[in-house]
């Protein structure tokens, strides 16, 4: 594949001024966030570290991509649309239904394919669910601590203030101390199916890439079977092969974290995005400013997108945009009556 | 152009959509056709007009440039691939700026499709589905070389004009021996007031 061309220096600049910034931030969030690193556990810095490339690499990505005419124009339509008191008052309930079933239950998945969207959600609920127990882990946020030494009364603090406490052989307990085991058991059926799908079917083969279609769901697999693997060791072998499973964990979840800015993984930071340009659409079509095919008069879209990818295609020199004000169809039809008129007169 | 191509002769096109069963059996989007069959003069003429994705040169794919999530792929062969599913948000810029009227979309499934000339098969060296069955040679795949062992002293066209804008595509079409040397209209109406070129 032809890889995007590289970032223009002012972008280039800009993107390492942001990443720079925001791993800067989090460095500190980590420093204060785990009280001047008292809670901070050193046996877990190379996932600190990786989090902090991460975070630089997720800023550097998304500014270069946020600064393409495409999305920058949308990126700012969408923002437009959000901070819209008008838009609030008309339609409260717009954002946080789209961000329900467009982010959470991504029903567009459902709509490609049953299967698919069930292997996702699988993979999405397990990784939320790895996320949300790992980050604050490793950067020291969250404390398990017990008063007698070993429990089994233990007390879970965030940022130092005590949350809750609980027993850690009561069912709470099992589910406190089993997060990521829960976690890799919804992962690895998700990653299992779609690594299986990309053997078998033959749409998905098409065009596929290792590194960019296979690598992913690899590294997932291994992240879950590893880390189940380590709760397997200390229960079943007594911590037999525990350091080698625990460096073989870590060193799949440092790939997997460094890897997100570049490959497949990026469009968790993405996607969020278009949450924006539904609602930039929703509400242009709640006030019906629709914009009507100039030939047939059928909708083409609302007027606001067409002005807007009008603008677009102007940024990028593509000085056809009048062209958008007609459906798809029309443009094939006047083509083809142009073709009729002035070229091959006799093929009718 | 690109070296193996389709090249369409709409003069020969009968309008009997046997591309557009055809296309329905790619593996890329099974059941869905990607091909466009259109009657230019419906009721008049007979006239039918087979559209594929031109797969344009330069500027290179306006579909891929506009698509705000960097969804659509130009491979080194200079095929331009359907959206990538994982990144496509169902945006519908990509079905709006190409020239041609190419992509579809699926609005609950946020998903663009277009032709991708049959990469499934055209990569392992077949032909395209739809030219695999076109019975009168409206569609042809293959080199300029081999179109001329056919049909010999055929002219092609790969460049096309919308307004003043020329656009040069991977496919091309065949034209009479004395249209060859201009562009072949792309059909955006010109709209004059007072002797200037609004549209």
């Amino acid at each position: 594949m032809t890889e995007p061309p590289a970032a223009k220096p002012a972008v280039a600049l800009r993107a390492t001024a942001a990443g720079t910034a925001v791993s800067l931030l989090l460095i500190l969030a980590i420093v204060f966030g785990s009280r001047r690193l008292k809670d901070f556990d050193s046996a877990l810095l190379p996932y600190a570290c990786a989090t902090v490339f991460l975070a630089f690499g997720v800023a550097y990505r998304y500014t270069v991509w946020i600064s393409s005419p495409g999305a920058r124009r949308l990126f700012r339509q969408g923002w437009r649309s959000l901070f819209s008191a008008a838009n609030f008052r008309r339609a409260p309930t717009a954002l946080p239904r789209m961000a329900a079933t467009y982010l959470g239950f991504q029903k567009f998945l459902g709509a490609r394919s049953h299967a698919r969207w069930a292997a996702h959600q699988l993979i999405f609920w397990g990784c939320l669910l790895a996320a949300a127990i790992t980050l604050p882990l490793t950067w020291g946020w969250f404390t398990f601590t017990s008063s007698t030494g070993s429990g089994p009364g233990y007390e879970m603090r965030i940022w130092g203030v005590k949350i809750l406490g609980f027993d850690s052989l009561n069912v709470l307990g099992w589910l406190m101390f089993h997060g990521l085991d829960i976690a890799a058991v919804l992962v690895i059926p998700g990653a299992s199916y779609f690594l299986w799908r990309r053997m078998k079917d033959r749409g998905a083969i098409t065009g596929q890439r290792f590194a960019y279609d296979l690598v992913p769901l690899i590294l997932l697999i291994v992240i879950s079977v590893t880390g189940l693997l380590l709760t397997f060791s200390s229960i079943f072998l007594h911590g037999g092969g525990y350091e080698f499973l625990a460096v073989l964990h870590m060193v799949s979840v440092v790939l997997t974290l460094i890897y997100i800015p570049f490959g497949k993984f990026f469009h968790i930071v993405q996607r969020p995005a278009a949450v924006g340009m539904q609602l930039f659409k929703y509400t242009a079509r709640q006030d019906e400013q629709v914009f009507h095919c100039r030939r047939c008069g059928q909708p083409v879209d609302t007027a606001p997108y067409v002005e807007n990818l009008r603008g677009t295609m102007r940024d990028l020199d593509l000085g056809f945009d009048a062209w958008a004000e007609y459906c798809p169809r029309c443009k094939r039809v006047l083509r083809g009556t142009a073709y009729l008129a002035h070229v091959k007169k006799g093929y009718k | 152009m690109m070296g193996r191509t389709i090249f369409i002769d709409p003069g020969r096109c009968i309008g009997c959509q046997a591309c557009v069963s055809a296309c329905r059996e790619c593996d890329s989007h099974r059941g869905k056709s990607m091909i466009h069959l259109d009657y230019p003069d419906e009721g008049h003429s007979v006239a039918s007009l087979p559209t594929v994705c031109m797969h344009c040169e330069d500027p290179v794919a306006p579909c891929a440039e506009v698509c705000p999530a960097d969804a659509i792929l130009v491979t080194a062969d200079g095929v331009v691939q359907q959206a990538d599913t994982t990144r496509c948000i169902g945006c519908a810029n990509c079905v709006n700026a190409c020239p041609f009227g190419v992509p579809k979309i699926d609005l609950q499934a946020k998903l663009q499709m277009k032709c991708n000339l049959c990469y499934d098969r055209t990569a392992y060296g077949l032909a395209p589905m739809c030219a695999t069955v076109c019975p009168t040679g409206a569609l042809f795949y293959g080199t300029v070389e081999e179109l001329r062992a056919e049909r010999p002293g055929v002219q092609v066209a790969d460049s096309f004009t919308f307004g003043d804008v020329v656009v040069s595509t991977g496919v091309a079409m065949v034209v009479p021996a004395d249209k060859v040397q201009w562009p072949v209209p792309g059909g955006l109406p010109i709209v004059e007031v007072n002797g200037r070129t609004v549209r």
